[in-house]
């Protein structure tokens, strides 16, 4: 394996050399392993916001994190876990390094938008607090990073599409490292959690009111959540010559469009971005360890996840098929960033995470999700899978490090 | 950041002077100031028909109507890359109004739920036009034009577009808007670009993109000149040899390139202030020119308050009119 040869581009191998994970289930990666590996359900009754008048109130918030006065909630996230992904790499010099902060979301500071429509609502437009109208850009969840950071040489750029926002992000960190034109890239996704993506959600059918169980025959959908993960991605050479823990190699990815429906996925397109990343990443089919699934657990995402999979895999044995979602929550932005670093957590300490809250398999989307409890694996190559509102698609291939890269 | 080869071989504006490039074009070289700062006769259901337009909001709608010129002879593989503040703040602030006002907070248009996510109108852009290559959202306060051009041409490079890269950036006007921006006066619109590699044709060349974070809200000025110098330093052209330089109305743009080229002017001057589509405009600002600079370079810049600063160098071919 490998990254695939393009003409006329270099062709580096980019590496995962730390990793940020501000989660439902724990903050920073050792309590987030943690998590996983135990099938930890971060679901509970929301505190953020005032849920009186729904008839269920169970989301998965970042409990024990209190964001500074100055910051949104979702930049405060992305700080926090760009924080952690510079200690997890054991505190490299970034600032005279040229680099890339790439952050994805799906609702940008979303809870600040509620804050200033129910200061509107009761006293007026004047009574909006400006603390609060100034940070709610949708650019200041990457660009804060980097003045938190002291970064200057750096291009921070927002990279808001939806729920694919997170494997959005780490895929332009790897091209852009691959490509040399950055020696690192911060990239990963961050979402808030508010009332207006609540009620969104709760209004179009798509919530559980208990628990989510993906692929399970009794599913009543998602619950959301929030949080945010980093990863710091580096050329090979340069992580090596700074003889830094590599944790994991970025193979490739695919991005593609439904454009056909505005919520509900299409599964000849999600195989077709599958396809795309397994070719970019120059990797078989058959190679595929275990898929991390965008896995909603809502109805129509399931079965046409799964019928994706199965197009692409075979019907008879595809690989092992997880959401971590069913731990998390689905969040947002972050969730295939969070998934993504589940992954690396995956090839590093050899076990697969489980999906939890798992009673019967659904005979339609018939895969193995890995119930309840986590399995320990042998783990070469691992697919990241992400689906988002508009058919925005984004499949991201990641490879245990192997010094020599195969092929 | 040193590019290779990418042309834009066309481009579309639906602006204060009205619904197509050319409108934009010749009140730009016009040196005239539009009638209003609002997109004039703008309706979504008048431009785009009823279909399909019910809860479409006016970010989407100005990014749908004016991608549409740019499609025709393009494959479905296409890729979209569309700069966007937080979309349509107005759509935002709606639906967290009807949780707060309605008898149940739930009583929300699910409809319209996707309207309050970021990535609303490139994939509404995507569905329209049946564009079903890479579908991007890209953010960055006034950098958001540049950044966007920035992504798209990555994505030529990388070979992820395996044909032309749509890119560009939308703002709306609203009152919601008016109540976050200090701007005077807001104006609106959306400009969008045709990308493709290198080789014939095409209305201009992208010579260099450089982007930096000023560390304090006071060193936006610094932070741009860096990326000034490197955007001539990697290209190797000169600064004697710059034609025309655009503004996109943030901190310490004037300071930099005050002096710089033989013309200078700033977006918020022509169509108000744009804000995320800023930059975008100033680079339909440069190709409004046409033939006036051919072989001649152009300079668009940007600060944001956030912190990104950020500029592209463009060689202009001088060659047709927007659409």
């Amino acid at each position: 394996m490998g990254a695939g040869d393009r003409a006329g581009v270099m062709t580096g191998r980019v590496v995962v050399t730390g990793m940020g994970a501000v989660s439902p289930i724990g903050i920073g990666v050792e309590a987030f392993t943690g998590g996983l590996r135990s099938g930890r359900n971060g679901a509970a009754p929301v505190q953020g916001f005032d849920t009186t008048g729904f008839e269920h109130d169970i989301a998965c918030e970042v409990r024990d994190f209190e964001e500074p006065p100055e910051a949104g909630r979702a930049s405060a996230f992305a700080v926090a876990a760009a924080r952690l992904a510079v200690e997890h790499a054991g505190r490299p010099e970034l600032r005279e390094r040229r680099g890339l902060v790439a952050i994805g979301s799906t609702m940008g500071e979303s809870r600040d938008i509620d804050v200033l429509v129910r200061q509107e609502l009761a006293n007026g437009p004047g009574a909006m607090d400006p603390a609060v109208v100034r940070r709610i850009n949708a650019g200041r969840l990457s660009a804060s990073i980097a003045r938190d950071l002291g970064l200057t040489d750096v291009e921070a750029v927002t990279v808001p599409t939806a729920c694919a926002a997170g494997n959005y992000a780490i895929g332009y960190g790897y091209d852009v490292v691959r490509a040399g034109e950055a020696d690192f890239a911060l990239c990963g996704g961050a979402d808030a959690l508010c009332r207006k993506t609540f009620a969104g959600f709760y209004r179009l059918g798509a919530m559980a009111p208990d628990a989510c169980r993906p692929f399970d025959r009794g599913r009543r959908g998602m619950l959301t959540g929030e949080g945010s993960g980093v990863l710091l991605l580096e050329g090979l050479d340069a992580a090596r010559a700074r003889g830094a823990r590599i944790l994991a190699e970025v193979l490739g990815y695919g991005l593609n469009c439904d454009a056909a429906h505005p919520v509900a996925p299409d599964s000849d397109s999600v195989a077709r971005c599958m396809r795309l990343a397994l070719k970019d990443a120059a990797v078989k089919p058959e190679e595929v360890d275990f898929i991390s699934a965008h896995g909603t657990a809502t109805k129509a995402n399931d079965v046409a996840e799964a019928r994706a999979v199965k197009q692409v895999f075979g019907a008879e044995s595809p690989p092992r098929t997880v959401s971590m979602k069913s731990m998390l929550g689905h969040t947002l932005g972050a969730a295939s960033a969070l998934a993504a670093i589940g992954c690396v957590v995956a090839l590093t300490e050899g076990f697969i995470p489980p999906t939890v809250n798992h009673v019967e398999t659904d005979p339609e989307c018939g895969l193995d999700c890995v119930p309840n409890h986590a399995v320990t694996a042998d783990l070469r190559v691992v697919q990241n899978n992400a689906l988002a509102f508009g058919g925005n698609n984004a499949v991201l291939i990641l490879g245990r490090y192997e010094e020599a890269a195969s092929s | 950041m040193t590019t290779t080869a990418t042309t834009i071989s066309g481009w579309s504006a639906i602006s204060p002077f009205g619904l197509g490039g050319a409108d934009f074009a010749a009140g730009v070289r016009a040196g005239r100031r539009p009638a209003t700062w609002a997109v004039p006769d703008f309706d979504a259901r008048e431009v785009l028909g009823r279909k399909g337009t019910r809860t479409m909001d006016r970010v989407t709608a100005l990014a749908v109507a004016t991608t549409r010129s740019l499609v025709p002879g393009l494959g479905e593989e296409t890729a979209l890359v569309l700069g966007t503040n937080v979309g349509s703040v107005k759509s935002s602030m709606d639906f967290a109004r009807a949780t707060l006002t309605e008898d149940k907070p739930f009583y929300v248009d699910a409809g319209r739920f996707p309207n309050a996510v970021l990535n609303c109108a490139a994939a509404q852009c995507g569905i329209w036009h049946t564009l079903k290559g890479p579908n991007a959202t890209i953010s960055g306060g006034r950098a958001t034009g540049l950044l966007a051009l920035n992504y798209a041409r990555r994505l030529l490079r990388s070979g992820r577009a395996s044909g032309a890269v749509l890119c560009g950036a939308v703002e709306e006007y609203s009152a919601e808007r008016s109540w976050l921006e200090n701007g005077s006066p807001l104006g609106e619109g959306c400009a969008m670009f045709r990308l493709e590699r290198a080789g014939g044709g095409g209305v201009a060349e992208v010579l260099a993109l450089e982007f930096t974070v000023s560390p304090d809200d006071d060193q936006a000025a610094d932070a741009l000149e860096r990326c000034v110098h490197r955007a001539f330093t990697t290209s190797g052209e000169t600064v004697e040899d710059l034609w025309l330089a655009v503004g996109s109305g943030g901190d310490g743009e004037d300071e930099v390139v005050g002096g710089l080229g033989e013309r200078r002017l700033n977006v918020t001057d022509l169509v108000g202030d744009t804000f995320a589509a800023s930059s975008a405009f100033g680079i339909a600002a440069v190709l409004a020119f046409g033939d006036a600079g051919a072989g001649r370079t152009a300079l668009v810049t940007a600060t944001d308050r956030d912190g990104v600063a950020g500029c592209v160098l463009l060689r202009l071919a001088g060659a047709g009119e927007g659409t």
